[in-house]
């Protein structure tokens, strides 16, 4: 038979080896968290606070505030992405100043989230006195997912079709009309997956906030703005350091089961929304 | 055509957006500006030593050497280890498989992509440890070879999605002219898309680099956390310590305005740096490939 034919047959065969193990790798972590993590969860693992340093009780502060950061922080950095990014789109019309701030933009994105939590603590925390606390931790995620809005709301944006805005000109709006009446309505979707994709970050990041915003026992609900939270994230990497106990390692998983679900709800509502815009526009 | 005015008109909506702009810029200065700054005093008493010391004892003596190594080290094993699987995975997805099939396998990749890197540490530390101490027989699991292992599973997704887009860029004439030639299906694949994608792809494989070099958490649970180069320099299964793991075991410890403080922010800066030139490269590569 023809060797072409065999060598193609062959390197098939091979990609969809790679392929399959890539696949395979992937599949077992994502049983793994589910059936190690499946047994924590009851009710009471739920609802309850933990007790006995993690390994007895439940998730519920910790879920409080996981909660509480992430949504502090999409607050916080919601205004700020959409105001920055119409000002770039709407008001900066010098070439060279709208690739700079792309460029800072995209240099935000490239930062290791460890350094937000060092140079986050040194104002947050430090300069406005907030110490380790939930404010600091707001305020820093609320940092680390500007590129993510950013981005996203700048794609909507641009990509409203230019007769929608001529027809605004025409119509003799100003600026902030035509945000009001033009932009801010057609570029909505790019605010609400990129406002999602923010939040399902700032759940599953653990390195910023772990010195900076979180206790590991003993916390409730902040009663002020300077004290710290108990996070989802946290709890599972100090339950996890203690492997050998196997009752703590459950309630790991427990909680890693709880933060998973979380993000893969969110991401899973961007790509929903996304795929219904694609399916618009090619219509 | 007139010039046109650099601001036409201040309306409130131009004072509210060009606040909201003046505070992203302004935060992003600041946080590059004093990134430097706070690194200068341990560059100051140690000089350039700090950059090729081998000791790091705190209150004594910095040098980052090992974490650079072990940064370095710990990346580079990733993406020899990702390599193959994402560019397979790759290939199949957008050369072979249909467009129904592309499209699952890409939504699966992108949730993927956004598991938390907690989790990846907690299987690391539960599980992967255990597997590598018990296969290659050692007396401790956390290793070099554990995190770069980690970190090649945690970048899968993300280069698979940035090299299958490069793939999917490259138009579909080519590969029709390639066919026309009476080049089989793969002949066509391997000697002329994949050669039309080669930057994308590289600039996928660079974006990944980026983000498995700045990775904290995951690696930290698994790397050892043992500030020292293996010897010899070459052996794997030794416990290191990198960049970010380093910060991150020190940081609450330090957390003030000490000389260590400034030891990590100079640290963080020499990651940064790293990282920046990475993430640079791929940027430019991925546009080069559109």
């Amino acid at each position: 038979m023809n060797p072409r034919l065999w060598k193609e047959r062959a390197t098939i065969l091979i990609l969809y080896g790679l392929t399959g193990c890539g696949c395979l790798v992937l599949a077992v972590i994502l049983t793994t968290v589910i059936m190690k993590g499946a047994p924590a969860l009851s009710g009471e693992f739920l609802f309850e606070e933990s007790r006995n340093f993690g390994s007895e009780g439940g998730i519920f502060y910790q879920m409080i505030g996981t909660l509480i950061l992430m949504a502090g922080a999409a607050i916080v950095c919601l205004p700020v992405a959409l105001g920055s990014v119409l000002f770039q789109t709407e008001f900066l019309h010098s070439p060279p100043l709208k690739k700079m701030f792309r460029f800072l933009i995209y240099s935000l994105n490239a930062v290791p989230t460890i350094i937000f939590g060092l140079i986050g603590y040194l104002f947050f925390g430090v300069l406005l006195d907030a110490g380790v606390s939930w404010v600091t931790g707001v305020l820093i995620l609320a940092v680390m997912i500007l590129p993510t809005l950013h981005v996203s709301i700048h794609e909507a944006v641009e990509s409203i079709p230019d007769h929608y805005r001529e027809a605004g000109l025409a119509l003799g709006l100003s600026p902030g009309q035509q945000m009001r009446a033009v932009i801010l309505p057609q570029s909505m979707y790019g605010m609400v997956t990129g406002t999602l994709l923010g939040l399902a970050r700032a759940a599953g990041e653990t390195a910023a906030i772990m010195f900076t915003a979180t206790a590991f026992s003993g916390v409730q609900l902040p009663q002020s703005w300077t004290e710290p939270v108990t996070t989802l994230q946290t709890h599972i990497l100090v339950l996890a350091q203690e492997a050998t106990n196997p009752k703590a390692l459950t309630h790991a998983w427990g909680a890693g089961l709880v933060l998973l679900t979380l993000v893969f709800i969110l991401i899973s509502v961007t790509l929903w929304i996304r795929s219904g815009m694609e399916m618009e526009a090619e219509r | 055509m007139n010039k046109q005015p650099l601001f036409p008109e201040r309306g409130p909506a131009f004072w509210l957006t060009g606040l909201a702009a003046a505070i992203s810029a302004g935060t992003i200065g600041l946080l590059f500006v004093s990134l430097v700054v706070e690194s200068v005093p341990v560059f100051k008493s140690e000089g350039v030593s700090f950059l090729w010391g081998t000791d790091w004892f705190a209150g004594e003596v910095y040098g980052a050497l090992p974490m650079i190594y072990g940064s370095l080290m710990v990346t580079g094993l990733a993406v020899v280890m990702v390599l193959p699987f994402a560019l397979g995975s790759a290939i199949l997805t957008s050369e072979f498989l249909s467009g129904r099939v592309r499209l699952v396998v890409k939504a699966a990749m992108e949730l993927l992509a956004g598991v938390p890197g907690i989790l990846y540490g907690l299987m690391g530390i539960a599980l992967l440890a255990v597997w590598v101490r018990d296969l290659f027989g050692l007396i401790d699991g956390n290793t070099l070879f554990t995190a770069g292992l980690l970190l090649a599973v945690m970048i899968l997704p993300t280069v698979m999605t940035l090299a299958e887009d490069a793939l999917r860029a490259v138009p579909g004439e080519t590969r029709d002219t390639a066919l026309s030639q009476g080049l089989t299906r793969m002949e066509t694949v391997m000697q002329v898309v994949v050669p039309q994608a080669l930057p994308g792809l590289a600039g996928a494989v660079f974006l990944g680099l980026g983000r498995a070099m700045g990775e904290t958490i995951a690696v930290m649970l698994v790397i050892g956390g043992i500030d020292r180069i293996p010897q010899p320099w070459f052996d794997l299964f030794a416990s290191g310590q990198n960049i970010p793991s380093k910060i991150g075991r020190e940081a609450a410890e330090a957390l003030g305005f000490d000389l260590q403080w400034s030891a990590l922010i100079a640290l963080g800066l020499v990651l940064f740096v790293m990282v920046m030139t990475l993430t640079t490269a791929g940027h430019f590569l991925l546009r080069k490939a559109r």
